[in-house]
């Protein structure tokens, strides 16, 4: 059975000659000492991250890489007034008064087809975006918004049919400008398979190269981009589906940066390789036990158990939200206060959640009739026990984990809690049709407060208020947020404390994501709103180039 | 044979029509759908779901959406995914190459080292070299590949690095074309064939060590030993072809398993196949990509059993009669 002496001759004159063909170093060719090349492993690869055809968070971070806003939010990620904004597209903003806001673009503002950016291409945006079907979500986000009208090639009037505070906001934050002169020919219907979607041609710091669905997307540095070429010549996004995948990428050196890493136990095996270091992001997400509020079989009748703002408090009073998130999260997570975010402008530091106190919470349904009447353990009531279902996605690691322990935490006062896992598209199918007790929600939120509106007020019962929740004071506390034009904070502030003392939902936990980022990089900065949005501003610290940032792209 | 073959692939188009009307309503009873999911995403309201439904053809009765399925099937239009906005015929055409590389590699060394290990066992049987490959074999057919995967991958990849750790080419070495491509491809490809490979050889040479053993015993092979054959065509003329049945079966078997049974091994390492794409379409029920992914499986399963069936026809005499 040995092998036969060619073969072995083959291979001992062959392989050392195939080396460098499997090892091969390209030369350094005048790439300056601060540039360099970045590969990112990503779960997703963005496919179409082209505005007005975006969908997922995704799609939305690698368009910041093309498509410029007018401008972005400011370190502080405020949303109201006119003034902490960075300009982008826009070169300076005026107001002519409380309904009207005129911008004036850039002049040096270039498509990369070096075509100038125009008034033009940003009202034809936003009329293709408040076109009707064409992207309700963001139509929604613009309800006040009533036109957009080019004054000359460089200025941009919008009017509003509401004073309101986020004015500007929603002027910049929504809507990226497309090029009007390469796509206003294309029907909307066919924009997203036509040739300019597969190859955009965008403003911003990096040009699309190429897209391997599956494998990877390739960006090259705009040397033109008028607010700085970007010091990073290269930008590469490789898929990896599964999370230990994408850990290995980045563990192996085949990428130099991993978005979230997940599940938090990863963490330390980031942390022990010394190339690689890690960053902490805060999230705009809020994941929380949304309880149902309407009986789950009949809509107009109440829910026979949570319809109970007493019961809702006991239940919240019996769970020591920090452990369970310290338990599942370490460092990486937060117990919030309301529905708000981490990041969120109008989030109060000095205020804390509601601490564990099973005695008064135990107390407390006790004075709304549910007793241990036979001894088991679990609370009844008129025969009825005091028994709830908790739908959670098992899709989600974090969620499953503390589901267990919120299970054991309100069993201790005499709540029975069935676990119902479910797979993520049923488990949304069953959140939208109401059929559940309590739901393991999580949902990823906007800078701005306005979005509260959408699942906390009556206003949203037809849409994602899914848990029947409906206080007409928080509705007008939310309102006159919105149209606060001074001082909307301490409005904010108040709607989101009557939202605790209701009690639709126990707010549970406030992701803070993990990257790993390669050492030699410099000016990382990772922003909440757009995690590679600012890669434009990255470099390579100078002496630490690797072989792959002293190749040319 | 023609009359034979007709009946056999009018038999098989009949197993395909009858999967994908099963797969199609399967799918669609299935709890949760396409816009519940993005819904989810995008907090979108009751009416602006509808408006997307319409958009999908997914506010039509069942029987429409299938007869519409089937048109354009027949018209060889698979729909557009609704996740990817994208033609299903695209993005499959973009994935099947690379599960057909892994599939196909992996099947190729499967049946050639596989059935030639089982032989070997075979006739050495009781020797050290049959106990330590029915050892190892025994250990390959026990290994979970997802396991032997992670296991390979952190020893291959991150901590000698060897290998890479994942995906099917170099990222930074997109541009290049030839030999040095081919060995890019070839370098990526190692680990995950080694993974499926080790596992599905180990069934290969156990199923074809019992054939042969039965076979070697049998008086045609003693009749040609003692006509002073040469061990050889004893073994490989004589034996192998008649301990060959097992083996047809198990490639059946094999055939739509490679491209389907890899999607823990495509995950593992971040191989861009056909196995990722399909666990992408049901966790977000894009039912075009769904059905096209299902079609692909069918007509391979399909494909897979008629092989067989023509194999035993070439054969084996009696199935000719």
């Amino acid at each position: 059975m040995r092998a036969p002496l060619w073969l072995v001759r083959v291979g001992l004159v062959g392989l050392p000659s195939l080396v460098p063909l499997l090892t091969r170093s390209p030369q350094a060719q005048g790439v300056p000492a601060d540039h360099g090349t970045i590969v990112i492993a990503v779960g997703t690869l963005a496919t179409l991250p082209v505005p007005t055809v975006i969908t997922g968070r995704w799609n939305q971070d690698v368009s910041d890489l093309l498509f410029l806003k007018l401008a972005r939010l400011g370190p502080e990620l405020a949303t109201g007034g006119d003034k902490r904004f960075i300009p982008q597209l826009a070169k300076s903003w005026t107001r002519r008064d409380s309904l009207t806001l005129v911008f004036d673009l850039d002049p040096r503002a270039r498509w990369h087809d070096g075509t100038p950016v125009t008034s033009r291409d940003v009202v034809f945006t936003f009329r293709r975006t408040l076109e009707p079907g064409v992207d309700p979500q963001r139509a929604l986000l613009l309800r006040y918004l009533a036109s957009v009208t080019e004054e000359g090639p460089q200025r941009v009037v919008f009017r509003f049919s509401r004073a309101y505070s986020e004015q500007l906001y929603d002027a910049v934050y929504h809507v990226q400008p497309l090029p009007a002169h390469l796509v206003d020919s294309i029907p909307y219907s066919r924009f997203a398979t036509s040739s300019f979607a597969q190859h955009p041609i965008g403003n911003g710091p990096y040009r699309w190269v190429a897209l391997v669905p599956g494998q990877r997307l390739e960006f090259t540095a705009n040397p033109d981009f008028f607010l700085g070429a970007p010091k990073l010549d290269r930008v590469v996004f490789i898929e990896a589906r599964d999370p230990e995948a994408q850990l290995n990428l980045v563990l192996s050196g085949t990428a130099d940066a991993l978005e979230n890493v997940v599940p938090v136990t990863n963490i330390p095996r980031v942390a022990d390789n010394p190339s690689l270091r890690m960053l902490q992001v805060p999230s705009f997400t809020v994941s929380y036990l949304l309880f149902n509020q309407r009986s789950r079989s009949d809509r107009s009748v109440p829910h026979p158990i949570l319809a109970d703002s007493v019961v809702r408090l006991a239940i919240a009073l019996a769970l020591d939200r920090a452990t369970l998130v310290k338990n599942v999260f370490g460092v990486y997570g937060a117990v919030p206060y309301g529905p708000v975010p981490i990041l969120s402008w109008i989030r109060d530091p000095k205020v804390n959640p509601l601490a564990q106190d099973t005695a008064r919470a135990r107390a407390l349904l006790r004075s709304r009739g549910w007793v241990d009447a036979n001894s088991d353990g679990i609370l009844v009531r008129n025969g009825v026990p005091l028994s709830l279902d908790l739908n959670y996605p098992v899709t989600s690691a974090p969620r499953k984990q503390m589901a267990l322990g919120i299970q054991e935490q309100l069993r201790q006062i005499g709540v029975k809690v069935e676990l119902v896992g479910m797979e993520g598209a049923a488990w949304n199918e069953a959140r939208n049709r109401h059929d559940f007790d309590i739901d393991f929600s999580s949902v990823g939120l906007d800078p701005s407060p306005a979005g509260l509106i959408q699942s906390w007020s009556c206003e949203g019962l037809s849409g994602t208020n899914v848990g029947g929740y409906c206080d007409p004071k928080v509705d007008s506390l939310l309102i006159q947020g919105i149209f606060a034009r001074k001082d909307a904070l301490p409005t904010w502030r108040r709607a989101v404390q009557q939202l605790e003392q209701d009690v639709p939902a126990v707010f549970i936990y406030a992701p803070i994501y993990a990257f790993a980022v390669h050492r030699r990089y410099a000016n990382v900065n990772i922003r909440p709103e757009g995690w590679w949005a600012a890669l434009g501003e990255w470099s390579v610290t100078p002496g630490q180039q690797l072989e792959r940032d002293r190749t040319p792209p | 044979m023609p009359g034979w073959l007709f009946s056999r692939l009018l038999q098989a188009a009949a197993t395909l029509a009858a999967a994908i009307v099963v797969l199609f309503f399967l799918m669609r009873l299935a709890p949760g759908d396409p816009l519940a999911q993005l819904a989810g995403e995008r907090q979108m309201s009751l009416q602006e779901v509808e408006v997307l439904r319409a958009r999908y053809g997914l506010d039509q009765p069942l029987t429409s959406q299938f007869s519409a399925f089937v048109r354009g099937v027949l018209r060889g239009d698979l729909g557009t995914s609704i996740s990817q906005r994208r033609p299903v015929t695209n993005i499959l055409a973009e994935r099947l190459p690379a599960t057909l590389l892994l599939g196909g590699t992996v099947l190729v060394l499967n049946f050639t080292i596989g059935i030639w290990l089982g032989v070997l066992q075979a006739r050495r049987k009781g020797s050290r070299a049959d106990r330590w490959l029915s050892t190892l074999s025994l250990a390959g057919y026990a290994t979970p590949s997802f396991w032997l995967g992670l296991i390979l991958v952190w020893l291959a990849a991150v901590r000698w690095h060897w290998f890479p750790a994942g995906g099917m080419v170099d990222p930074l070495r997109s541009g290049e074309s030839g030999l040095s491509r081919i060995l890019d491809v070839a370098r990526h490809l190692f680990l995950p064939v080694l993974t499926l490979s080790i596992v599905s050889m180990a069934v290969t040479m156990r199923h074809q060590r019992t054939a042969m053993l039965e076979v070697l015993g049998a008086d045609f092979v003693r009749t040609a030993r003692a006509k002073g054959l040469d061990e050889g065509p004893v073994i490989w003329h004589h034996a192998w072809r008649n301990a060959l049945f097992p083996i047809i079966t198990l490639f059946g078997l094999w055939l739509p398993v490679l491209v389907t049974g890899s999607v823990f091994v495509e995950g593992v390492f971040a191989w861009p196949g056909l196995g990722s794409l399909s666990q992408e379409a049901i966790s977000g029920r894009d039912y075009p990509l769904l059905m096209g992914t299902a079609l692909l499986v069918s007509l391979t399963v399909v494909l897979g059993n008629v092989i067989a069936d023509l194999a035993y026809f070439y054969l084996d005499p009696r199935v000719r009669r």
